[in-house]
């Protein structure tokens, strides 16, 4: 976070005199603090601190006298306030910034791994209690689950550009398979890890799901570099995967906004046909015996066809 | 915003905190000595500066004057609805709380201003916490509801069309959406509302504080069978093949009733029919719910059409 950009350059909206009103309490608290510190803290060039401080001995109470007034002495490089006790405390946190630090500090927590003893725990802990509240009662926070051990060894891999071999289930094709991925990053998204490399067996960038990693080995060789830029996504179709159109019932606008549909017509009656890549058969299946009454297939190559009945056939078969 | 500016706030809050009486309009352009003389002009600056104050969360307190008549606006900051108590963080503590900040975002709510409350941004070391993680997103409710759950307040939202009585027990953030968990009045049940479904506002009722439950089970990824407001049932499904495992692993083990040659029976508490439904065919043909026949027969109407 750059934090320091980020106010000054918001400057001029007030927060000039937040950050005094969380100053000044904090550098009274201290006996003398460098100026250095003090502006790491309150991400501030040593100017702005400077002005910031010819403002605050301007302040105090009435008659506004010398000795009414708040005493700031400078010697060196530290800075000491004196008779401040009307900003003895730093202002409270508004819920806004009250929930932004709690659900930074359970996000965290929350990902496999992290030692909900640790400085994080405790942080979040005492935070929680000047609020009023038992962190872990009232605010859960789920970024997605995983082996702690496969994670960390994925963020060491990522950490130290090394290579691994992963054992994955691959749901989209409902099989296990063994890949050499150079990691790129693992990124936390709609509930769930993924790690996102290249992969030797496609020879292109993927993604995968870090808790249907069923093992995870460090290989000795080292990561090459990121081949392609780009944001991490999931499925990309490629140009000779087989397309299905699909006819679908108002319900089932969300595949639209779900997958990547590369045609959408909107019938009179609100129904919908789109157009879909498909890169394999049970990803397919899953998609139409999820959408049961709701779709209805109207394009699809002779091997694909039948791919939803026969699912909806096989799971039938258990139920009778 | 100018020194001069920067000064008058200051000083103005300052007067305001260390009154023990609330002080008038006019007591305040007396003491304060720097606003226009000229009495339209006067009211401008100082409605402006009221606004500056409140926009940053500075509880301004208007009472009555005590023996005016007619009543007179008095002004004052009661310390004890302003003040942060010392939180007491060490270091570490708050270097953590840095990097978790600088690593989670909610959109549209920086944490920089409230670490700057809590002692500053100190770090130990990198702000690299080797997950990327997308920001969280606004919800217009998130605060207000989150204010209610630490105030154990009731509330009133409106959720499909409905106008509902809740005590917001906790906040959860699931699968990239806010959810509420709170007991419903009416139904006299425990309930999850996915914030961007409820309508409108948020109100709080003003009504007696609750004491929530202690039965409350915390830190569990909620599925999303159950976050749905139907009358609860508890289904029985038996998962096998690779999936097994990954079940196991992301439902917990409270629910697995039984495990053995790779397949795994679990019991899950079901408030919405229709996402279980869609959970047990991800499954294919691993996967077949057992029990109770309300919820097989379902499934089997789902695909007949299709079969």
């Amino acid at each position: 976070m750059a934090g320091a950009d980020r106010v000054s350059s918001a400057e001029t909206s007030g927060l000039r005199l937040q950050r005094l009103l969380a100053m000044v309490p904090w550098i009274a608290a201290q006996d003398g603090p460098t100026l250095e510190d003090v502006c790491t803290r309150f991400a501030i060039t040593r100017d702005q601190l400077a002005a910031d401080l010819d403002v605050v001995w301007l302040v105090g109470l009435p008659p506004y006298t010398p000795d009414a007034l708040i005493e700031v002495v400078q010697e060196g490089d530290r800075v000491w306030i004196h008779f401040a006790d009307v900003f003895a405390n730093p202002q409270r946190l508004t819920p806004d910034q009250a929930v932004a630090l709690l659900s930074a500090g359970a996000s965290v927590l929350a990902l496999p791994g992290t030692d909900p003893d640790g400085a994080l725990g405790r942080g979040v802990a005492k935070l929680a209690s000047v609020l009023g509240v038992d962190a872990d009662q009232v605010l859960d926070i789920d970024l997605g689950g995983a082996d702690p051990q496969t994670l960390e060894l994925l963020r060491q891999a990522v950490r130290e550009g090394r290579r691994v071999h992963l054992d994955y289930y691959s749901y989209g094709r409902d099989t296990r398979t063994e890949r050499d991925v150079d990691p790129y990053l693992i990124h936390a998204e709609d509930g769930a890890l993924y790690l996102l490399g290249h992969c030797h067996q496609a020879g292109a960038e993927r993604r995968f799901r870090v808790d249907r990693i069923a093992s995870a080995q460090l290989l000795d060789e080292r990561a090459g570099p990121r081949r392609t830029e780009g944001s991490a996504t999931g499925f990309q179709p490629d140009d000779d995967d087989p397309r299905v159109t699909l006819r679908l019932a108002p319900e089932a606008r969300w595949v639209v906004e779900t997958y990547p549909v590369e045609e959408v017509v909107e019938l009179p009656d609100g129904r919908l046909d789109v157009t879909l890549a498909i890169a394999a058969e049970p990803w397919l299946a899953r998609l139409l015996v999820n959408l049961g009454p709701q779709a209805e297939v109207r394009e699809a190559p002779e091997a694909l066809r039948e791919a939803g009945r026969r699912a909806a056939a096989r799971i039938l078969a258990r139920y009778r | 915003m100018s020194a001069s500016k920067l000064e008058r706030l200051l000083n103005l809050t300052a007067l305001l905190l260390d009154t023990p009486r609330p002080l008038s309009a006019d007591q305040i352009r007396q003491q304060l000595e720097v606003y226009p003389s000229e009495q339209a002009a006067f009211r401008r600056a100082f409605e402006r500066d009221k606004d500056e104050l409140r926009a940053m969360g500075i509880p301004l307190q208007v009472v009555k004057v005590p023996g005016t008549m007619p009543a007179v606006d008095g002004y004052r900051i009661p310390r004890d609805e302003y003040a942060l108590r010392d939180p007491g963080l060490e270091v570490g503590e708050l270097a953590a709380l840095h990097l978790a900040a600088s690593a989670v975002q909610v959109e549209g709510m920086p944490a920089t201003a409230g670490l700057l409350k809590l002692g500053g941004l100190v770090s130990d070391g990198s702000l690299d916490l080797g997950v990327h993680v997308a920001p969280l997103p606004a919800d217009p409710n998130l605060a207000r509801l989150f204010g209610a759950v630490a105030g154990r307040t009731p509330v009133t939202l409106t959720y499909r069309g409905e106008t509902r009585t809740v005590d917001p027990y906790r906040l959860e953030f699931q699968r990239g959406r806010w959810y509420l968990t709170g007991y419903d009045h009416r139904r006299e049940d425990e309930r999850n509302y996915r914030l961007d479904r409820i309508e409108g506002d948020v109100e709080l009722t003003g009504g007696p504080s609750f004491t929530p439950p202690s039965t409350a089970v915390p830190g569990r990824a909620l599925g999303a069978w159950e976050l749905g407001a139907e009358e609860p049932v508890r289904a029985t499904l038996k998962i096998e093949g690779p999936q097994a495992r990954w079940a196991v692993q992301h439902l917990g083990p409270d629910h697995v009733r039984s495990e053995e040659d790779g397949a795994v029976v679990v019991e899950l508490p079901v408030t919405n029919r229709a996402a279980f439904r869609s959970f047990v065919l991800s499954f294919l043909d691993h996967a077949e719910v057992l029990d109770p026949p309300e919820l097989r027969e379902e499934v089997v109407r789902w695909l007949e059409p299709i079969a």
